[in-house]
């Protein structure tokens, strides 16, 4: 069951939390809606579930309009960030709740509700607490009944709400691998919300960025990581030094240095700035030609793989983040205070000035 | 095994020693003497006091008008909790506050207010009485009373349990396909059920009890309109303090079975709600 929104349009008094969206979810497909809070991507999922009324525009389910259809007839699943769970049924009841009120000519028999119920157990492997009241649970475990109860209906789409939210970290982890297996075991067409990159990038097919009430970009986990296509969505997915400086025929000042920027030949001393991901970058004891920026160390944190350096820039006392292997840390020798180079090995140029304050943003 | 009994929460012996002398001092002796006092009548004495036809009309009164009344509150003050809870609008915090003045005004003040509102060439009364109804000086009129004065208990002891109540479960009810009364009875109704039931019972041992607000609109027909505490009073003024406590015993055993009865309901509920 895929899912198109067309120019979607939602305000909450002044507040634009849609701004003409269009999306694509075709079917089967696992997808992220991710962003910062206030991006617009709860109230996109809720229009979707038909919990909110859009102010202008459309959404089809498989080509069908079912802008106006009412949140029952939509046959969507819908998981709640604070699961949502009925506090005064058992896990069981909660699971059967959806089946149970249908009207009678299409409700199946108990024994058909008991077996349907019962699988789902299986499923979301909690067979053994089918008894147990919500509130005997651990917060993972109530967002699997909320899953199941959700999946019960046989849903066209299933849509989660920052599904793992509430959860702490190592259950998160846990959670979000279990979903993904899950989706390729269900494969119902998904769309979840979240905050969390690493989840969205390791769960979905494909992840949608949105920003103030627009999508900035959509993609698969790799192509929106390896290229962002705005300034937003490198910020976004990963750790990103900022260089502000003029671009000027495929090239960009940063100070004494330059950076090349080869798509931008055509460019005549325009300002600019240049995005290199922490690791895209090689440090040497000397300069090693135009594109080294001289820095001072000023911080290392010295523990797993990775070795996460902070640099001043001599030139302007710019700050820089390195992330280095251990290896190649090993090599160097750094100690705090030491003079190194550094030279970006991936640079992207975006024009315009970027709020000049923020040199790095994570 | 002194360190045993050590808890993080002490004071228990201190704390309940003053919470017993205190009922004792302010409940448990006043309703003793009700005994002491009655067992100055004879056996027989007492049954005739008690099974007097008047007094026997007057329990029907009394228990059967504040049971109606307790009804009606529960189910309008579910609804006007649920407006104050789920809705917002002007005046709301204006709503929320006249709902605790029934608990402040003295009742005979609601009492003659209702009266004069009911009479038959009253405001409401006029309109009511071309259709054949008439509310004051009858078992209405006593309802209505009853009912006024026990509005609060159950908006205050539903609300606090629906303020609790997400929107995301009704949400989640109906992306699951419930229509919105099987969202009502299924989830909405079973998780305010004990709360409901608090509100109900505090509201009908109210009315049990009240006497300001009804004797002006009850009329006081002897078989028809009196209700028990009257009748206590008529007997007090008669200087029968005897007969007057033997009719107050009788109120008291019921009321506190009543009162058992639902507690014991609501401790069923709970249980099965198990938050």
């Amino acid at each position: 069951m895929s899912i198109e929104v067309r120019n979607l349009r939602k305000a909450f008094g002044t507040f634009v939390a849609l701004d003409d969206v269009n999306l694509d979810v075709p079917g089967g497909e696992l997808v992220a809606l991710l962003g910062p809070s206030g991006s617009g991507k709860t109230t996109l999922l809720r229009i979707i579930a038909g919990l909110e009324p859009a102010d202008q525009g459309l959404i089809r389910f498989e080509g069908e309009d079912t802008t106006d259809r009412p949140v029952r007839e939509r046959q969507v699943g819908f998981v709640f960030q604070h699961y949502a769970l009925f506090r005064h049924m058992s896990v069981f009841e909660n699971i059967a709740f959806g089946l149970r009120v249908r009207p009678r000519p299409v409700r199946p028999s108990d024994e058909e509700i008991r077996d349907t119920v019962m699988g789902l157990l299986r499923l979301v492997q909690l067979e053994a607490l089918g008894q147990r009241r919500p509130s005997e649970l651990s917060g993972g475990q109530r967002q699997r009944v909320a899953l199941a109860r959700a999946l019960a209906v046989k849903p066209k789409v299933l849509l989660l709400d920052e599904p793992f939210g509430a959860l702490d970290a190592k259950v998160r982890k846990e959670l979000r691998r279990w979903l993904r297996r899950l989706h390729e075991e269900v494969h119902v067409t998904s769309v979840f919300v979240t905050h969390d990159q690493e989840e969205a990038l390791e769960v979905s097919d494909r992840v949608v960025i949105m920003n103030e009430g627009r999508v900035e970009q959509s993609g698969t986990p790799e192509e929106v990581y390896e290229r962002p296509a705005t300034p937003f969505v490198y910020g976004f997915l990963g750790d990103v030094n900022l260089f502000h400086g003029r671009i000027d025929r495929g090239r960009v000042k940063v100070g004494a240095s330059e950076l090349d920027a080869p798509e931008w030949a055509e460019a005549r001393d325009q300002a600019g700035v240049a995005y290199v991901r922490t690791y895209d970058v090689e440090l040497t004891p000397s300069s090693s030609g135009r594109s080294s920026i001289e820095t001072i160390v000023r911080h290392i944190r010295a523990f797993g793989p990775v070795i996460r350096l902070e640099l001043d820039r001599v030139e302007d006392g710019g700050s820089v983040e390195a992330h280095l292997p251990r290896a190649q840390y090993d090599k160097l020798g750094l100690v705090k205070g030491q003079r190194v180079f550094v030279s970006p090995t991936s640079v992207r140029v975006f024009a315009g000035p970027a709020d000049g304050s923020a040199a790095r943003i994570a | 095994m002194r360190h045993n009994s050590r808890t993080v929460l002490p004071g228990f012996g201190l704390s309940l020693g003053i919470t017993c002398t205190y009922l004792s001092l302010l409940v448990l002796i006043p309703l003793a003497t009700v005994f002491t006092k009655t067992a100055e009548l004879s056996g027989p004495a007492f049954w005739a006091t008690v099974t007097d036809p008047r007094v026997v009309a007057s329990y029907r009164v009394t228990f059967g008008a504040s049971f109606v009344a307790a009804l009606v509150n529960t189910v309008f003050g579910l609804l006007v909790a649920w407006v104050l809870v789920r809705y917002r609008f002007p005046g709301r915090r204006l709503v929320d506050a006249m709902v605790d003045l029934p608990f402040a005004l003295p009742t005979a003040v609601a009492g003659i207010a209702l009266t004069t509102l009911y009479v038959p060439n009253g405001w409401v009364g006029g309109y009511l009485e071309p259709l054949g109804i008439q509310v004051s000086y009858t078992w209405i009129g006593i309802t209505v009373a009853l009912i006024f004065i026990g509005l609060p208990f159950v908006v205050r002891t539903v609300q606090p349990v629906l303020d609790d109540l997400e929107v995301e479960v009704e949400e989640a009810a109906a992306s699951l396909g419930a229509r919105r009364w099987q969202t009502f009875t299924r989830v909405v109704f079973p998780t305010v059920a004990p709360a409901l039931l608090t509100g109900f019972a505090m509201a009908f041992a109210r009315a049990i009890g009240e006497y300001g607000s009804v004797v002006f609109i009850s009329g006081n027909m002897p078989m028809k309109t009196e209700i028990v505490p009257l009748l206590i009073i008529t007997k007090l003024e008669q200087y029968d303090y005897a007969g007057a406590t033997a009719v107050a015993l009788v109120m008291l055993v019921v009321s506190f079975l009543l009162l058992l009865t639902i507690n014991l309901l609501q401790w069923v509920a709970r249980r099965r709600l198990a938050v």
